[in-house]
């Protein structure tokens, strides 16, 4: 069984961000790099179902040099092989352009499972895996919390608002995000860190897959910091005139009276 | 004149003599191994993060199964043994680079893996045969078998080639039949092997003599019980217990290196096994300030937060500088040892020293910074200094230590001494050996050998480096003609000796780091202040230590402890006497 796990580089959660020179994305210069925390998610599954079904995890990833190292520690908890589609030149972050690129890059490998996680903590768009489902003609089911591999169908099960969930069963080939939080993570061993640089990468330039980068669904056109819009103003004096000062500010600034 | 045996960085200095291409450029991990490293200290910080409660470990005295399972599973135990025995095999430097965030984390931990990685599975990856390899390394790498290392006994601490455990060959010569008590033994309560130093008896010129010889020992074995565990005052995580072995049965292919030679099986494991306790007290070090910063940035007295008072400053600095003195001293060592051929006994004596000794100076600043609280229970801050502790007790104490740095120091310069002696003696024959020899060192020595091209801003720092190795060997040449062969009970002497020869191994490393940093065109604006401080400091006590040689109070000394000796007590009563 193949099954391919979407797996996505994003600054690491507590890095300081500062924006680029024309405001269109974070100067990404000094900033440091992990694997997305949903993903860890969509690889854990990954790796259970490639454990119980005689699979092969393959690790796709798409970005430029540095994400060589997320694919590492993706190898290094267990995945067997990876697919590095190098978009160094690619400044498109539109996901549907991201999407055609990913299901170019994976077409020909035949993957009887592709696995994303919920959403990116970068622009967070949540798309992608839905999108590649769509371009690659395969069902896709989203919010999975468990899944039993069924002969040539997979069942699964996904999380529903208020509490509910739903039970469906997908012919395989298919596509699924996986719903972060209920796996463990698993950890890189040290033995595993030592073994991943023996495993195949293939390296896919997205320039050469004959998808029209330019111009995309949507442009990002402009990123700022909130603009705090909070303020705390210190009210001095006795209760008497401090009373009416407060009314005014809960009827005229907060509008809460 | 340089053979290999002469190749030490610290022997060398007692001789005048600056190894430059031993120090420079400082050295570095490649790439790959780098990107495997930071892998690995991600993988463990991912676990330890969620796993590790030192508070929990401190007041429960023990480390939970869950932990021991998740660091097996990560593969923690095979750090140091090889692939080829199911390990990770990785350097000296990733190694101790690994064991400072373990004692980052808790202390209690690294020192149970310590006896485990370090001195338990270490005899056997240094002196073992091919089937003991093959046999216990994969078992001890999975975790399956946990190891300790087990010398001193009741009798024997310091003094640790006074041991009395015994173990005689039997007739039929297919085992030794074991019988002696070993204390304070690491893992002791829960080890599955143990080495095991005990004396036989080897043929040496037609002569019976009682030598140490090592055993690898199965603990499940009939006779063996274990001790009930230490109730200790930190590192309350680890296990502590006597081992009692009653007529054990240790076949003989479990001897460790040859019979008779089980004391160097024991000094050459602890000779390594110091660099692992010096990384240790790094990691300590960093989680003592990272604690200080948090508490001095948030509280405030007299309207300013503590961290803005310059007495605050003062220790701030203070272990700062050390903890970079530390690492750069930890660092160049293993590096050295990694790349192989060089004597590096006197260095990791002195990393752990000077790392233990660090550690605890900054455990008891950071309880001072914390005020109250730092005396809190319900605060780290006192659990840091509790746990500090140990380290300047085991694996050697700092006073066994210095004496072996300094008696090992100036040994180079007693032989060449020696020589100079019978060449003075017999000027005809004494000829070849001045020249073949020392004449060179004279030489040497006369000249003042100096580092070369050292960066201009650290230039003082280099100065006073090489007035003070110039010093340390004028010194050590001196007491050598003055005591002789009695020196070694000198030990105030020695004492200051070690200590010179501690703050220049410290300055050395420091230089080398920082200029090794410019000129690969990196930036020292962070290295350049912690640098200054430390060189500085640790000149001005070198400096006084060196002054102290031939100026002090030790006749006073002497005669106030030989008075207590006889009276047991502080003689005096000022106020109720006539
Ligand atoms: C928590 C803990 C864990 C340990 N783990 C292990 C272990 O795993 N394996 C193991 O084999 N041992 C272990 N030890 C033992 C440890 O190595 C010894 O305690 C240490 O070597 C000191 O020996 P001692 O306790 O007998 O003290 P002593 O040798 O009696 O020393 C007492 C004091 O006298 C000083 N002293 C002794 N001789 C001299 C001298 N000639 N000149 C000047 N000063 C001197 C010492 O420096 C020390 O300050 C452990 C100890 C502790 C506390």
């Amino acid at each position: 069984m193949k099954i391919a796990i979407l797996l996505k580089q994003v600054p690491v959660k507590d890095a300081t961000l500062e924006l680029n020179g024309d405001g269109t994305w974070i100067d990404e210069d000094d900033v440091q790099f992990e694997i997305n925390d949903s993903d860890h998610y969509g690889l854990a599954e990954a790796l259970n179902i490639a454990k119980d079904n005689d699979g092969e995890v393959t690790v796709v990833t798409m970005g430029p040099d540095r994400v060589k190292e997320s694919i590492k520690q993706a190898l290094a908890k267990g995945a067997h092989q990876a697919i590095h589609i190098n978009d160094e030149d690619v400044k498109s972050s539109d996901p549907l352009t991201r999407a055609k690129i990913i299901a170019e890059a994976v077409k020909g490998e035949n993957f009887d499972l592709i696995l994303s996680g919920l959403q990116s903590d970068d622009y967070g768009y949540g798309q992608t895996g839905v999108l590649v489902a769509e371009m690659l003609g395969m069902p896709h089911a989203t919010l999975v919390v468990e899944t039993e591999i069924n002969g040539d169908k997979i069942k699964v099960k996904r999380e529903l608002e208020g509490g509910w969930f739903q039970n469906i069963e997908l012919p395989l080939p298919a596509v699924l995000s996986i719903q972060s939080g209920l796996t463990d993570i698993p950890y890189a061993t040290i033995k595993g860190i030592m073994m991943a640089k023996k495993k195949p990468v293939a390296d896919v330039e997205a320039d050469d897959l004959g998808v029209e980068l330019e111009g995309g669904a949507f442009k990002l056109e402009k990123i700022y910091t909130p603009v705090k819009s909070k303020e705390t103003a210190v009210l001095k004096g006795d209760a008497d005139s401090v009373v009416p000062q407060i009314i005014d500010k809960l009827k005229n600034a907060a509008k809460v009276l | 004149m340089k053979d290999d045996k002469t190749l030490s960085f610290m022997k060398s200095l007692f001789m005048g003599e600056i190894q430059q291409e031993i120090l420079f450029p400082y050295p570095q991990q490649d790439e790959d191994e780098k990107e495997n490293l930071k892998m690995i200290l991600q993988a463990w910080n991912e676990f330890a993060e969620n796993s590790v409660d030192p508070v929990e470990i401190d007041k429960i005295a023990q480390i939970p199964d869950e932990v021991m399972d998740g660091m097996k599973e990560i593969g923690m135990f095979g750090l140091p043994i090889s692939d080829e025995y199911e390990g990770a095999g990785v350097s000296k430097t990733s190694y101790c680079r690994v064991f400072e965030e373990i004692c980052r984390y808790d202390t209690g931990i690294a020192v149970m893996f310590g006896a485990h990685a370090s001195i338990g599975t270490n005899g056997i990856v240094l002196f073992g045969t091919e089937k003991q390899k093959a046999k216990y390394l994969p078992k001890l790498a999975s975790g399956e078998y946990v190891a300790a290392f087990a010398l001193t006994e009741p009798g024997a601490g310091s003094d640790a080639a006074g041991i009395k455990t015994k173990a005689v060959l039997n007739k039929n010569k297919t085992a030794f039949i074991l019988n002696g008590e070993k204390i304070w033994i690491t893992n002791g309560g829960v080890a599955q092997i143990a080495t095991v130093f005990a004396k036989t008896t080897v043929q040496q010129n037609g002569e019976e003599k009682e030598k140490i010889t090592a055993f690898i020992v199965e603990l499940d074995s009939e006779g063996v019980s274990r001790g009930k565990k230490e109730h200790k005052l930190g590192i309350r995580g680890s296990n502590t217990a006597s081992l009692n072995f009653d007529n054990v049965v240790v076949p003989v292919e479990n001897m460790l290196g040859p019979i008779g030679k089980g004391f160097l099986v024991a000094m050459e494991t602890l000779n390594t096994g110091r660099l692992g306790l010096a990384a240790g007290c790094i990691g300590g070090m960093k989680e003592l300030l990272r604690q200080a910063m948090d508490h001095a940035k948030s509280r405030e007295q007299f309207q300013k937060t503590l961290d803005r008072f310059q007495l605050i400053k003062q220790k701030i600095a203070k272990i700062a500088s050390e903890t970079y003195a530390l690492e750069s001293i930890v660092y160049l060592t293993t590096g050295l040892h990694d790349k192989g051929g060089i004597d590096v006994s006197l260095e990791s004596a002195i990393c752990k020293i000077y790392g233990s000794e660090v550690v605890w100076d900054a455990s008891d600043e950071v309880v001072q910074i914390a005020g109250g609280l730092g005396y809190s229970a319900d605060y780290p801050y006192e659990r840091y200094l509790r746990d500090a502790r140990i380290h300047r007790i085991f694996e050697g104490t700092n006073e066994i230590l210095r004496m072996f740095v300094a008696l090992s120091g100036i040994q180079g310069p007693g032989e060449y001494l020696k020589n100079v002696g019978k060449a003075l003696r017999n000027p005809i024959k004494g000829f070849g050996l001045l020249t073949g020899f020392a004449a060179g060192k004279v030489k040497d020595t006369i000249a003042r050998d100096e580092l070369k091209n050292v960066c201009e801003e650290l230039k003082e720092e280099a100065e006073q480096f090489n007035a003070l190795v110039a010093r340390l060997a004028a010194i050590t040449e001196s007491v050598l003609r003055k005591y002789g062969k009695k020196i070694i009970v000198e030990q105030y002497t020695l004492n200051r000796i070690a200590n010179i020869a501690i703050e220049l191994l410290g300055m050395a490393a420091v230089i080398s780091r920082v200029d090794t940093r410019l000129k690969e065109g990196k930036s020292i604006e962070k290295d350049l202040p912690l640098a200054k401080l430390f060189c500085n400091e640790a000149a001005s006590r070198a400096r006084r230590e060196a002054r102290y040689v031939d100026r002090n109070h030790d006749k006073e000394r002497s005669e106030i402890a030989e008075f207590l000796s006889e009276t047991g007590k502080y003689p005096m009563d000022m106020l109720m006497e006539k």
